[in-house]
């Protein structure tokens, strides 16, 4: 993922980072809530995602946004922020 | 014959996972049965009775559900996937109170002869009776079949089988034939693509190998394994992992890497741990193999253990992206690297965690941690002639202890080396837990 080519509606932007919450819930086993997600304003590693359920998370995010992940020191980043995140993937989505 | 049949039995190429590991069979034959492995399900007690006549039928629908389970090997190689069929069962009588024992016996003996990837279905089983009903199920994988985790899978299937007598509910996960074909598929050639050049551009900066020269003489036999078994290892990444947010297998890795630049004085550390490619959806619950190396590059100059978290983070995230990659993509591109640099570029450093779960999160308190300090034991378990590589570590469950293992060749890291790498670990783990602050940062 790149910096943000375009910006998405505000209300398209919350569905996403709502969206995002969900699948950092599933990726995490529960071990995060889509609540807690939403709320932090901690890196998401500091809740308790593991490396292993950025992977999950990752793999997630490419089958329904259609976005590849470029892995860049950048991309990985926002694996920690939701904002962050959302940014990424309505600059990108297909 | 009346004529051909409309279609023959499915043959896809190898996925990856299995192309990895029949190299790995090419390059061990005729030792190969080094790669077999069971496991041993005891019958629940709530199924009173349970006749061979059962074990097959439930076998026959764990076959029936799962390809890998009757998917042999052909010229190509290519694999290929095979029509049910009724499974041979050895049987072995037990006395009461001996039948694990039996079990393991027989165990033992299923593994000892190597796969015939042609003609033999890849999962031997056997059973042990005792009174009259079936009390272990023993079953050994070629490793083409499955891994580990596809094997714990396989295993869990087959004890809902026994149990319902029928079903082991939801649809069948995806089969290797059909892994193949995804593998083949433009997206599969794009990931493939991106783990080339990740493996290409890594191998391109860092050291040629991690052990590169000799620097001893051997004394015996030039490879050695030294086993440590540690609760306070265990206690110190569980309260790690608890308050970094990470697996313990991502503390006990990067605590390895910077282990492996202390005692090797490198900065810039490589490892290839074994990577169980099994974070895709496609991939999760898959009986097959799927373990492939990753390759794992951090800077292990931090001095402090968060430091060293926060780059070893994304070091893995990577390691782990690319681990899911086409062997004969990553041998060209090892090549290339390697002919650009007039070395052969080949870490000689590999990571092993063999732990099916995390264990469950635990802040375990300093003093507890340090209390179990003295519990710790260090053995050789084993010395050889020849291992394919200079440096591996194994992470295993002992109990409620770690197992860590080097298995070296003492020619490039003698065997004070070896124990001081692995004393040295412990240590890194206990005092970085110690120094760890507790932070409340979960809210329930």
């Amino acid at each position: 993922m790149s910096t943000v080519g375009r910006r998405a509606p505000a209300g398209a932007a919350r569905e996403t980072k709502e969206r995002l919450a969900e699948l950092v819930a599933t990726a995490s086993d529960g071990e995060v809530s889509a609540a807690e997600a939403l709320a932090t304003e901690l890196p998401l590693s500091a809740l308790g995602v593991t490396s292993l359920a950025q992977m999950r998370l990752i793999d997630a995010i490419e089958r329904e946004f259609g976005v590849d992940v470029d892995f860049s020191d950048e991309s990985l980043a926002a694996l920690e922020d939701l904002d962050l995140l959302t940014a990424h993937i309505t600059g990108r989505a297909r | 014959m009346t004529g051909e049949p409309l279609t023959g039995p499915l043959t896809e190429p190898l996925t990856w996972g299995q192309r990895a590991i029949w190299a790995a069979i090419e390059r061990t034959a005729p030792d190969d049965r080094y790669f077999n492995f069971g496991r041993v399900l005891a019958v629940p007690r709530s199924i009173r009775q349970l006749g061979v006549a059962d074990v097959r039928r439930a076998v026959g629908l764990l076959t029936d559900r799962h390809q890998a389970l009757r998917t042999t090997i052909g010229p190509g190689p290519v694999q290929i996937v095979g029509e049910s069929a009724e499974p041979v069962v050895g049987i072995v009588h037990a006395a009461r109170g001996e039948e694990a024992a039996v079990a393991a016996e027989l165990q033992a003996r299923m593994e000892s002869s190597a796969f015939d990837y042609r003609d033999e279905r890849p999962l031997r089983v056997g059973v042990v009776i005792c009174e009259g009903t079936v009390g272990h199920v023993v079953l050994v994988f070629c490793h083409m079949a499955a891994d580990g985790l596809g094997a714990e899978i396989a295993v869990r299937d087959l004890r809902l089988l026994l149990l319902l007598r029928g079903t082991a509910g939801g649809p069948p996960p995806t089969q290797p034939a059909e892994l193949a074909r995804r593998q083949n598929s433009a997206e599969g050639l794009r990931l493939a693509r991106a783990a080339d050049e990740y493996w290409e551009r890594e191998f391109s900066r860092i050291p040629v190998s991690m052990f590169p020269a000799q620097v001893a003489e051997p004394s015996g036999p030039p490879i050695w394994r030294a086993l440590l078994t540690s609760r306070a290892a265990a206690m110190a990444a569980q309260r790690l992992a608890v308050l970094h947010g990470a697996t313990t297998g991502a503390v006990l890795l990067a605590a390895s890497a910077a282990m492996v630049g202390r005692v090797t004085g490198q900065e810039l550390c490589a490892m290839l741990p074994i990577v169980g490619n099994r974070f895709r959806a496609d991939t999760r619950n898959a009986v097959t193999t799927l373990s492939q190396e990753g390759l794992f590059v951090c800077d292990v100059t931090a001095e402090r253990f968060d430091d060293l978290l926060r780059a070893a983070r994304p070091a893995a995230l990577r390691a782990y992206r690319h681990a899911y990659h086409d062997p004969a993509g990553r041998a060209a591109a090892t090549a290339r690297a390697s002919a650009a640099r007039g070395a052969e570029v080949q870490p000689y450093c590999c990571f092993n965690d063999m732990r099916f779960a995390e264990p469950p999160p635990r802040d375990w308190e300093p003093g507890e941690i340090h209390a179990a300090l003295g519990s710790s034991t260090l053995t050789w378990p084993i010395s050889q002639d020849r291992l394919n590589c200079r440096f591996c570590v194994h992470i295993t469950g002992e109990g409620a202890g770690l197992g860590i293992s080097v298995t070296a060749d003492t020619r490039y890291l003698p065997k004070a080396g070896m124990e001081s790498w692995l004393r040295g670990l412990e240590d890194l783990l206990v005092e970085a837990a110690a120094r760890a602050a507790a932070r409340k940062v979960h809210a329930g």
